[in-house]
């Protein structure tokens, strides 16, 4: 059997959903401009509205998320669907601009979405009467696009269970201090509930790292516990090498973790000003967001009657139909485009 | 003015625009007699390189590297269309695409056993686990699966054909180390498959057995979590599903394990009942009946009812059918087919057992038995497999249908 390091290799979280933070940056802006290029033409204001930054997009990523552990806490949903999520959510706009799909959809979409890949089978009638003034349609509306934006990727692996374990190691190793542990363990889990969700340490980090850094979080010696520096003598080894690094990563997991305590969750609600502070930004999204995507469920059916209207064709499967199809569409589409260049634009209805 | 460009599949720019279907067209002004303007001015909308959101980019980029075959079906399920694709790169290697349509009748979104066959599929790798290779969408929303391609059909295949397949105890051994292999995997990355049975093995190329079809796996390890029992086709079932038990683990498996080794045996299912109650019944009738002595705390299992009394059977009954495999295979069928799952071997145990050291060493996967000839023998194959009889038996018996309002 592979270490567990490998096995961790193999996963889609690793696989799919990790990234150095260069890396994620890139790939923020590039959807970032690439949304721009395309909402621009489709527009009428004139003069064009000032666009989101890259940064501003997670900054409503993020207060969308907090909207999203709401929701689910208002729902009753268990812990790691909540998770699943959010991180759902979260993935899917690395990928996607929040002015493409407008996240308060999204974010029921995620939440419908978490149920299923944990196997928790809330119906759909359900939580739209959970979540007042949403029909089952919009809860839908956007399931696809999530599952494409996830990269059908439906596995995450969290740090809780990482913690419960650490907590039962920590229970052998210091019987005398069994408050401590459980102070430890209830104020940690908090972290991985709330900062681990809206901070970007489950692209950067492995589930067991964020798990040591939230326990580094609320109770610095425990973790020295648990990674124990190597004998002094020994110190300059290769095994004091290994602690070195593994603290390190720890160290600056932690770091990102405490840009959002937890006692922020309460005072993202309790704090007008937090709401207040995220207004502007919510207006310039309203100014600049793509028009024709807003309305999902407008978006859903039409995509599905297209779809539907395809399969109707003459059913003479050409070849490629599924796949060649980028091929032969794009030819058809050039020499449209070509035809512009000399007759102008097409015809209006 | 020059042609319409070459296109290469290299380039980004061939990538095909997915724009939203309620695109407000581009006000195209006309002059006053109505006729389109000579383009003087450049087009009003430059058409950027890219027009496709870096999500749309990214299922582009993996379903390019595909080149649609002719359709094949795999498997006798409907909703689920097979094509063979061929990779579009410089090694020709070929996959299976299985096709997931959004069900009408299903109106809850993507269907469930697609979301777990994703989900599991994405995070198993082994070679003893079907691989899945990609996953695109398509344009009207059905989601592709790349699958390994599997061309020598399944294990029921060949333990049905008894006029032109002829095996033994080393190829059985083969088989089954083969299979007892992926279920470690499986359970030691917490996952119970749910539905082995012959015909969810298949086979590759080069002889490799591989487990497929993950539509009812899940994770386990839970001890919160209420667990269906209405999963795994019935003759594979296990006594504690079959007396409704909602808290299980990899013994589950493990049962179906071991039915389909005495299947491999005798080369006929080995307990095929008509409907649960009879299963029970088969159960105790070639095993033994359940009770508190051999099983403590069975009879507080919700659905537990018993129609007779039989001691459980010992071992020169299983000599007597299965000797065959030696002492050792035998051995190793009763384990699996414990009826305590408490005492059912483990799958990581089943590994260490004496029988795969005793003779005969299990065949080389190259020479192993199989049904062969081309692709177009293997068409007509996957046409006759489903015997009439057979298919109308077998629709009713897999337990698809789970019950998702029950899990709260």
């Amino acid at each position: 059997m592979a270490t567990e390091d490998e096995r961790y290799r193999q996963s889609s979280q690793y696989r799919l959903w990790s990234f150095t933070r260069a890396g994620l940056q890139d790939l923020r802006a590039k959807t970032n401009s690439l949304a721009k290029q395309q909402i621009a033409p489709r527009l009428t204001a004139n003069p064009p509205p000032e666009f989101l930054t890259a940064e501003e997009e997670i900054r409503l990523v993020r207060f969308h998320t907090i909207e999203l552990i709401q929701a689910a806490q208002f729902c009753e949903l268990p812990t790691e669907i909540r998770s699943t999520a959010a991180v759902f959510f979260r993935r899917f706009y690395v990928t996607n601009s929040v002015m493409t799909y407008p996240p308060t959809e999204l974010l029921k979409t995620s939440l419908f979405f978490g149920c299923k890949a944990e196997g928790y089978y809330i119906r759909l009638s359900r939580l739209s009467e959970k979540l007042s003034g949403t029909t089952s349609e919009q809860i839908l509306a956007g399931e696809f696009l999530l599952c494409q934006g996830v990269r059908f990727a439906f596995d995450v692996r969290h740090p809780l269970r990482a913690l419960d374990g650490a907590i039962l190691e920590l229970q052998q190793r210091l019987p005398n201090e069994q408050s401590r542990i459980n102070k430890a363990h209830v104020r940690a889990r908090e972290v991985l509930k709330f900062s681990a969700l809206l901070t970007d340490v489950y692209f950067h980090y492995t589930p067991s790292q964020i798990m040591m850094a939230a326990l580094q979080m609320v109770d610095k010696t425990l973790v020295d516990v648990l990674v124990p520096a190597p004998h002094s003598g020994a110190g300059d080894g290769a095994a004091g090498e290994m602690h070195k690094k593994i603290m390190e990563a720890i160290d600056s997991c932690r770091v990102m973790l405490e840009e959002e305590p937890p006692e922020r969750m309460s005072s993202y609600w309790e704090t007008p000003e937090t709401i207040k502070s995220m207004k502007p930004l919510r207006k310039k999204l309203q100014r600049c967001r793509d028009p024709d995507r807003v309305d999902l469920v407008a978006l859903q059916k039409a995509r599905r009657e297209q779809a539907l209207n395809k399969e109707k064709k003459p059913a003479g499967p050409a070849e490629g139909e599924l796949f060649g199809e980028a091929i032969s569409r794009e030819v058809k589409r050039r020499k449209v485009d070509t035809a512009d260049d000399v007759f102008g634009p097409p015809m209006p209805l | 003015m020059s042609l319409s460009p070459v296109v290469t599949l290299q380039q980004p720019q061939t990538v095909r625009s997915v724009s939203s279907p309620l695109k407000t067209l581009a006000s195209g002004q006309t002059s006053s007699n109505g006729t389109p303007r000579p383009a003087a001015q450049p087009a009003p909308k430059a058409v950027g390189p890219a027009t496709l959101d870096v999500a749309e980019q990214m299922n582009e980029e993996e379903k390019r590297k595909y080149v649609k075959g002719k359709p094949c079906r795999l498997q006798p399920d409907k909703t689920n269309i097979n094509f063979i694709a061929n990779f579009r790169t410089p090694i020709q290697a070929r996959s299976s695409v299985k096709k997931i349509k959004m069900q009408k009748e299903y109106t809850e979104g993507m269907p469930p056993d697609a979301v777990r066959e994703l989900k599991h599929l994405q995070e198993l790798h082994h070679p003893n686990i079907i691989s899945l290779q990609s996953v695109f969408s398509s344009k009207d929303q059905n989601v592709n699966l790349v699958l390994e391609y599997l061309p020598l059909g399944d294990l029921e295949m060949l333990i049905r054909d008894t006029t032109n397949v002829h095996y033994g105890a080393a190829d059985i051994k083969a088989w089954m180390g083969m299979l007892v292999r992926a279920i470690w995997f499986c359970h030691e990355n917490f996952v119970l498959h749910r539905d082995i049975k012959p015909n969810n093995l298949l086979i590759a190329a080069d002889g490799e057995v591989k487990l497929a079809d993950f539509g009812l796996a899940r994770g386990f390890g839970d001890i919160h979590s209420y667990m269906t029992s209405n999963v795994i086709t019935r003759w594979y079932r296990p006594p504690e599903l079959l007396f409704g038990a909602k808290h299980y683990g990899g013994a589950v498996d493990i049962w179906s394990v071991g039915t389909v080794f005495a299947e491999l045996i005798k080369r006929a299912p080995f307990m095929p009942g008509n409907n649960e109650l009879d299963q029970i019944k088969l159960i105790c009738d070639a095993i033994g009946t359940p009770t508190e002595d051999n099983w403590p705390g069975v009879t507080t299992l919700p659905e537990y009812t018993v129609p007779t009394q039989n001691p459980v059977r010992g071992k020169d009954f299983y000599m007597y059918q299965f000797g065959t495999v030696g002492p050792d295979g035998v051995d190793l069928l009763i384990r699996t087919l414990a009826l305590n799952p408490k005492k059912r071997i483990t799958a990581r145990e089943m590994l260490s057992h004496p029988w795969w050291h005793a003779e005969p060493k299990p065949t080389r996967k190259e020479d192993l038995p199989r049904k062969d000839g081309g692709e177009d023998k293997m068409g007509a194959d996957l046409k006759r497999r489903p015997g009439v009889v057979e298919e109308e038996k077998r629709g009713a018996k897999v337990a698809r249908k789970l019950d998702f309002g029950g899990a709260k």
